[in-house]
């Protein structure tokens, strides 16, 4: 998919606790992303929502933010899976011809309004792994971290590790939730036990957040900005949702999205031609498995690549620079955002968190319980 | 800008039915009434699934062949538990194992009981323990106790 469809602009915010509106967030969002490319709404001919409707406890919930987004009496939809499903379909409408731009609006309140570990309960089978009364988001992340150190004989240090890099990326980034400067290792083992081997600093933390996005077409995308960012391939594969059915230990669904990608963007070596990754790991050992499955890392050598510092901003494949969803997990939203700190990458403008050479990124956001279901998207300029 | 203000909202969402599948998970339940285990078999590509299910997930056919389970079997992943999913600390730790019992392909998840959290390791043979008194529902299956 060469140079047809671009990203042009976003606007993005989090917090543990933004004092603010689901309406108030979708318009500021929007409002402020027209006003940076200097259009109005009717330059928007389609706006898709990614929303929970359980997180904010009403059904069809995207009919109470369409004024807010600017998308009254205009084409207008939702999908209700991480983001990233949002923007590849937001992808799709441009390539059909039909429509010259598409605005993405992902939200997600989970740090000030609703418990962010509760949703994953209720979306457990209700006759058999509810009445079970054993299996929580937090638990079914546990049993996948425990099943992944065991297959590669890893130390649980190793989840210390890549949470500690992850805080401190988090902690130099002004776009994340959770600030801990110069996070440890130490201090990430001595964090809180949740369900071993997970502790609180391995988890992602409560957050408030969204993400506005525009897209637009080849021709269009010219002329709203001078610096588009190229949409190059795109991939999704989902597993069982049942755990029992599934190797936890490895994303093959992850595998599957990536070589769809990739094929897509042209790219043959992933650890060569790919220069850094925003993963949607929502825990720790996630960042590693997932980044195996993307192939950026050698499975069974994670140890070395983390303590060796290749996964640093300053290594040679820098995984989540930004902090990735250590650093906050707005649910609905994280796809969108490890989107948007891409493209923050490759236009060069990521700050304290930039990497040195950011020409081709990959991007992972999951949704569904241990990561069921992964799109993954290639970018470059 | 004006303040914003946090107000108690309510979802209550009534009880629902849900209708579950005679050959698959229903046909589990019954037999549990006699401390038995029943799966079933894809007669096409062999894959044993408990709990049972009424088709194949890779071959996408309808399956009918019952497979007895054995309730015995091993621990493919555990977690000791500190604090519930809304972070309040438990009384003592909890145990969960994810085991895959002789006989099936699939894996089914259990409190693990007479087992201290340190010794607790993937690899280690337990097998199913058993409510006396057996109704016919997933609580007939009350933990895993080490073999």
């Amino acid at each position: 998919m060469d140079k047809k469809v671009a990203i042009v602009g976003f606007r993005m915010k989090s917090a543990p606790d933004l004092v603010t509106t689901r309406e108030r967030l979708t318009f500021e969002l929007t409002r402020g992303l027209f006003d940076d490319l200097g259009i109005d709404r009717t330059a928007v001919d389609t706006t898709i929502f990614s929303t929970n409707d359980f997180l904010d406890g009403r059904t069809i919930s995207n009919v109470f933010l369409d004024g807010p987004a600017g998308a009254y009496m205009r084409d207008e939809s939702k999908v209700e899976m991480d983001g990233i499903n949002a923007l590849m379909y937001a992808v799709i409408r441009i390539l059909s011809g039909q429509y010259s731009t598409a605005m993405v609006v992902a939200l997600g309140l989970t740090g000030s309004q609703v418990s962010p570990y509760l949703h994953v309960e209720y979306q457990l089978s209700p006759v058999y792994d509810r009445q079970m009364r054993l299996l929580n988001e937090l638990s079914a992340a546990a049993f996948q971290a425990r099943s992944y150190l065991a297959r590669y004989g890893y130390s649980e240090k190793l989840l210390d590790e890549v949470a500690a890099q992850a805080l401190s990326n988090a902690a130099a980034n002004p776009n994340q939730a959770r600030k801990i400067p110069g996070a440890s290792a130490e201090q990430v083992a001595s964090s809180s036990p949740y369900y071993e081997p997970l502790r609180e600093l391995h988890c992602y933390p409560p957050t408030d957040g969204g993400c506005a996005m525009l897209l637009a077409s080849a021709e269009r995308a010219k002329e709203l900005t001078d610096k588009p960012v190229w949409v190059l391939g795109m991939g999704q594969s989902i597993e069982t949702f049942y755990l029992g059915e599934r190797d936890l230990a490895k994303s093959p669904s992850t595998a599957q999205a990536a070589q769809r990608a990739y094929e897509m963007a042209g790219i043959r070596d992933p650890k060569a031609e790919i220069d850094l990754a925003e993963i949607s790991a929502l825990f720790a050992h996630q960042e590693p498995l997932l980044a195996e499955a993307l192939g950026l890392l050698e499975e069974g050598k994670a140890e070395e690549a983390y303590r060796s510092g290749d996964t640093a901003i300053s290594g040679k494949m820098p995984l989540n620079p930004s902090g990735g969803a250590l650093g906050g997990h707005p649910i609905s939203a994280t796809g969108i955002i490890r989107t948007a700190e891409a493209v923050r990458q490759l236009r060069g403008e990521a700050g304290d968190n930039q990497v040195g050479k950011a020409e081709v990124a990959v991007v992972h956001g999951q949704d569904g319980p241990c990561a069921q279901q992964n799109a993954v998207l290639v970018l470059g300029i | 800008m004006e303040e914003t203000r946090v107000v108690n909202a309510t979802w209550d969402i009534s009880t629902f039915k849900f209708r579950i599948e005679g050959f698959g998970i229903n046909n589990m339940l019954k037999k549990m009434k006699e401390a038995k285990l029943l799966g079933n078999r894809c007669h096409q590509c062999g894959t044993v699934y408990l709990p049972a299910n009424f088709y194949c997930r890779k071959c996408h056919i309808a399956i009918h062949e019952p497979a007895e389970i054995s309730d015995h079997g091993e621990v493919m992943s555990y977690t000791i538990g500190y604090a519930d999913v809304r972070g309040n600390p438990l009384d003592e730790p909890r145990v969960s194992l994810m085991v895959k019992l002789d006989g099936s392909d699939t894996w089914i998840m259990g409190a693990g009981e007479d087992m201290k959290p340190e010794d607790v390791h993937i690899g280690m043979r337990v097998k199913v323990k058993w409510a006396e008194q057996r109704v016919g529902n997933l609580q007939d299956m009350e933990s895993f106790i080490p073999e």
